[in-house]
């Protein structure tokens, strides 16, 4: 699969790597490739991202959502609400374990210099992402997957980051639209 | 957005996305309990033995989890 991504899309992959291990987290989630997409200059996803307004503070933004899902043990607000739909209070849970075992003890991350040194594996979760992008790519004819693919396919998922994307205006719909309305001349390069 | 409004009306019926959803939040809220407080332990200088007695486990299951980390 990955000899068919573009030089954008593996350089997605690796930054996602380096903020697994930036954040001290154990494996590569999806999280981390939308925090990596976020890095892209001159690309097909960030020209989406630039044209949807995700710049400047607005990327902050996603980054802080980012943080405090991952602070709440990784469940988005979906998952908070279904929970509460069981009288289970998410962020009543958070707030006494991180008074006895410190703020972002639920996040799973490591801080501390012990953390795990070793090799991060990508989650299921990550998996899925780079398979769904593959999918959307042949889906839309395209021969490579490009790091808008892979923007792509965090949409499509179901989870924290189309969560917190689709609460900053990035869509399947919305990245479509930037990408290939208009002129329709926007076929992916390469 | 419009999933978490979508699962807030739907809360009130029947609808087993719903349900299938919170036990698998539980889950990983669970997951995530349990790696706390089993570093938690192991930091004050509990045994592998200690923590899977309590965690009603074997010795060899927690080890495994959690032993290299």
């Amino acid at each position: 699969m990955f000899e068919r991504f573009t030089k954008d899309a593996r350089e997605v992959v690796q930054t996602a790597v380096e903020e697994a291990e930036l954040g001290g987290a154990r494996t590569v989630e999806a999280e981390h490739i939308l925090l990596a997409l976020l890095e892209r200059q001159g690309s097909r996803a960030a020209f989406a991202l630039t044209a949807l307004g995700v710049a400047g503070a607005e990327k902050d933004s996603v980054r802080e959502a980012v943080a405090e899902v991952r602070r709440r043990a990784g469940l988005s607000r979906a998952d908070a609400d279904a929970l509460a739909g069981l009288g289970i209070d998410v962020s009543e849970i958070v707030a006494r374990v991180e008074e006895v075992h410190g703020v972002g003890a639920m996040s799973g991350d490591r801080k501390d210099r012990g953390g795990w040194s070793g090799r991060r594996g990508f989650s299921r979760d990550a998996k899925d992402v780079l398979e769904k992008a593959l999918r959307t790519a042949t889906s839309h004819g395209d021969r490579h997957i490009g790091d808008e693919h892979m923007l792509l396919a965090l949409t499509v998922r179901r989870g924290v980051s189309a969560e917190v994307l689709a609460d900053h205006g990035v869509t399947y719909e919305s990245v479509r639209r930037v990408l290939h309305g208009g002129g329709g001349e926007a076929k992916v390069a390469g | 957005m419009t999933e978490a409004t979508d699962l807030a009306e739907r809360a009130g019926d029947r609808d087993p996305r719903v349900g299938l959803r919170a036990v698998a939040a539980l889950r990983r809220l669970l997951e995530q309990l349990e790696a706390v407080q089993v570093r938690s332990a192991r930091n004050q200088g509990w045994s592998w033995q200690e923590i899977a007695a309590e965690l009603g486990v074997s010795r060899q299951a927690v080890h495994k989890k959690y032993g290299r980390h």
